[in-house]
């Protein structure tokens, strides 16, 4: 058995106690608030109201829909973009830093100021995309205000938004690779494809079950990127809506904080069973 | 031992932290009911202000704020910015949990504060402005238009001062109607037809005409039609289906558009990509700086009976004391003095609220704006969102349901399920 030294209660002290207050208490917080009616100043208990209202609310399963579709499809496929553009500028490019800093830039830049660009580059009318997509006469979308387009639009905007700190991560995992792996696979005739499969990717797979659980929820807490995207809203006729937006509009437009945080609630259990059947299954997959 | 100590001396603060905040969170009610209202500020008082104003709409305000002090040496009015309308909103709501942080006034719009009225939070402004030291003794003398007064009550109790006032009106681009012939509308059978030519002549290049605000377009609409905005509206009824209609149209066969999402047709007017557009006064300064020299744009009142007045009002809250209320009015009514009120509105594009001023020959000969020469006319008919419960909600909600109609306009296909789907959201936003 353990212990745990008494000495680090104190030096953890400060820690925990603005954890508590400025993390723990607010989740238990929108527990108790859940299961409360009426208007933030002077709320009533009103039982399981609040869930049912929200159950048997089309915008919320829109809402959800959307936030599964984002981050079903962002995650994945901005990983795998990641992983080839972090392999090839490690393994087959000159001036790597140059290019890493590049690759960060998007990161350290906000979310807004990247959204206006994009706002740019996606507008139906003067957008340099559809430019170019007429320019090669294939059919422009009106990215931005077709509300058909919106997650698609988001999506792009989703996965061009989450390279930057994936490559940087990965990079870093590929710098710790032994690269006595590699002179040994050469020694034995190896491609670049087989050594790629057979050394990069098994020695990449924690750093990359590391992205995936910090991608998920991130995906899943989606907002600034539709704030940024969408000048404000959730798109036209709310087809971007996602499911912290609907917790805002719900808290700060509706007036209706006990709905909102019946709908914190179902997203924390969403977010907690997807991330634990993640962890199961990327456990299977490393046994 | 010592680390013993140690461990119970941070539990204590950390208990003595938690039921500080705790405190903090209760009491404040309305305790000093002050019925008698101080007529002269003898002692140093301070004021919070809270707003939304930025650019000049801001610098006018300090200014306006700081020759305000001057005159008043006792009283000290602290501005404090809180970004956009709907931070403003959030931050108001947030800090209705512990009204102490509130500040003296604010700026708001009356259905954020339909619960603050419910729990007796905010400060009825009728004794005030019956004041005759502190006042102006009755509402009618204080020469505030009845509407924009009227605008913001809250359960008919007169809660608010109107202070930042906007109407909708129709900017258009002479240059180029002048050059097709085409004269401005005056109501919207015209407005169609207009929008039609001027399509028709530039060859689907210029679109006639746009709305900023889809839901200001269905409550004026309808309002046209004799029928308030309410809970009663029968979202799928002929007059309903005609005020959609009659937009939708123009969409699918192209002389009609909307903002989409820049929020705002000012850009594409700009751009001469559309030639006239229904939008607030207030963004005039917008227009003018897009337009340049690029060709001349004309102002002219809504091309319909009703306008629509929005923009924000100001509010008392109750916790302050009577010296803080006292000044406070005397704050309010010096921005609504004759003199400010002129300044204030030939510097921002809001109207002014009082109606020596907005038909005065120095608003009216403003040869920087085109909308002062218009207002009069403009202004005949007011008309704002009730202030009902849900209304604000109902009211915002209408803008992704006509997106949504508006969308399958554009694309060319029916509309008419969009509209079923349309009238199921209507309903539920007014039942939450």
């Amino acid at each position: 058995m353990k212990q745990n030294q008494k000495k680090a209660w104190l030096f953890l002290a400060p820690i925990l106690i603005l954890v508590t207050v400025f993390s723990i208490w607010p989740i238990i917080r929108a527990f108790i608030m859940s299961f409360k009616g009426g208007p933030i100043i002077n709320m009533q208990y009103n039982g399981l109201a609040n869930y049912q209202y929200i159950f048997s609310d089309p915008d919320f399963w829109h809402a959800i829909a959307n936030t599964a579709i984002y981050a079903f499809v962002t995650v994945p496929v901005a990983l795998i973009i990641s992983i080839a553009l972090a392999w090839f500028v490690f393994s087959k490019i000159k001036h790597k830093t140059f290019f890493e800093t590049m690759f960060f830039m998007p990161y350290v830049t906000s979310t807004i100021a990247i959204g206006i660009v994009f706002r740019y580059i996606l507008n139906g009318k003067y957008g340099l995309l559809d430019y170019l997509l007429r320019a090669i006469h294939l059919p422009a979308p009106d990215w931005l205000d077709d509300p058909s387009m919106s997650i698609i639009s988001l999506i792009m905007f989703g996965v061009w938004a989450s390279l930057a700190f994936n490559i940087v991560i990965l990079m870093g995992a590929l710098r710790n690779i032994d690269p006595n792996y590699y002179v040994l696979a050469d020694m034995y005739g190896a491609s670049e494809m087989e050594k790629f499969w057979r050394i990069t990717l098994p020695q990449l797979v924690p750093t990359i079950t590391f992205l995936l659980t910090v991608n998920l929820i991130g995906a899943f807490k989606i907002y600034t990127q539709v704030y940024a995207l969408f000048n404000g809203a959730a798109g036209q006729a709310n087809s971007a809506m996602t499911a912290v937006f609907y917790i805002y509009n719900k808290f700060q437009v509706v007036n209706t904080p006990g709905v909102a945080m019946a709908a914190t609630v179902v997203l924390f259990f969403i977010i907690l069973l997807a991330t634990f059947i993640q962890r199961k299954i990327t456990k299977k997959v490393n046994s | 031992m010592k680390f013993k100590k140690a461990l119970a001396a941070a539990a204590v603060a950390t208990l003595a932290m938690i039921s500080l905040s705790a405190c903090s969170n209760k009491g404040g009610s309305s305790d000093s009911s002050s019925t008698k209202i101080p007529t002269k500020i003898t002692k140093k008082t301070t004021i919070t202000f809270w707003h939304g104003m930025h650019g000049s709409q801001e610098s006018t305000l300090k200014q306006l704020t700081k020759d305000f002090e001057k005159e008043n040496p006792n009283i000290t009015v602290k501005l404090e910015n809180q970004g956009s309308y709907q931070d403003l909103q959030s931050k108001l709501n947030s800090t209705l949990q512990s009204p102490k942080n509130l500040p003296t006034i604010t700026q708001a719009y009356p259905g954020w504060l339909m619960d603050a009225a419910d729990s007796k939070m905010l400060v009825n402004m009728t004794p005030y402005i019956n004041n005759s030291k502190i006042g102006w003794g009755s509402a009618k003398k204080s020469d505030i238009r009845q509407e924009l007064l009227d605008g913001a009550k809250i359960n008919d109790t007169q809660y608010g001062i109107p202070f930042n006032k906007s109407i909708d009106m129709l900017t258009y681009n002479k240059t180029l109607l002048d050059k097709y012939g085409v004269k401005v509308p005056t109501n919207m059978a015209e407005l169609k037809k207009a929008s039609e030519t001027i399509y028709k002549k530039s060859n689907g290049k210029v679109v006639g005409a746009g709305f900023d605000s889809l839901a200001n377009y269905y409550v004026l609409g309808m309002k046209d039609k004799g029928i308030n905005f309410s809970k009663k509206i029968n979202f799928t009824g002929t007059d309903s289906k005609d005020v959609i209609n009659y937009y939708a149209q123009g969409i699918k066969k192209g002389y009609f558009e909307t903002a989409g999402s820049a929020g705002y047709l000012s850009g594409d007017f700009s751009n001469q990509k559309i030639a006239m557009f229904i939008g607030t006064s207030a963004g005039e300064s917008y227009v003018k700086k897009g337009v340049a020299n690029k060709f001349e744009y004309g102002v002219a009142p809504r091309p319909s009976k009703y306008t629509m007045q929005q923009g924000t009002d100001i509010y008392m809250f109750n916790q302050g004391s009577a010296d803080q209320k006292a000044a406070a009015f005397m704050y309010i009514k010096y921005l609504l003095g004759k003199k400010q009120q002129l300044t204030w509105a030939n510097a921002t594009g809001y109207i002014p609220v009082l109606n020596s001023v907005a038909n005065s020959k120095e608003y009216k000969d403003n040869t920087d704006s085109k909308v002062p020469g218009q207002l009069a006319k403009a202004m005949k008919h007011l008309y704002s969102i009730p202030v009902v419960k849900n209304g604000n909600a109902a009211y915002n909600g209408l803008y992704p349901i006509m997106q949504n109609i508006f969308a399958q306009a554009k694309k060319g296909k029916s509309w008419n399920s969009a509209i079923d789907q349309g009238k199921t959201k209507f309903n539920s936003n007014w039942n939450q």
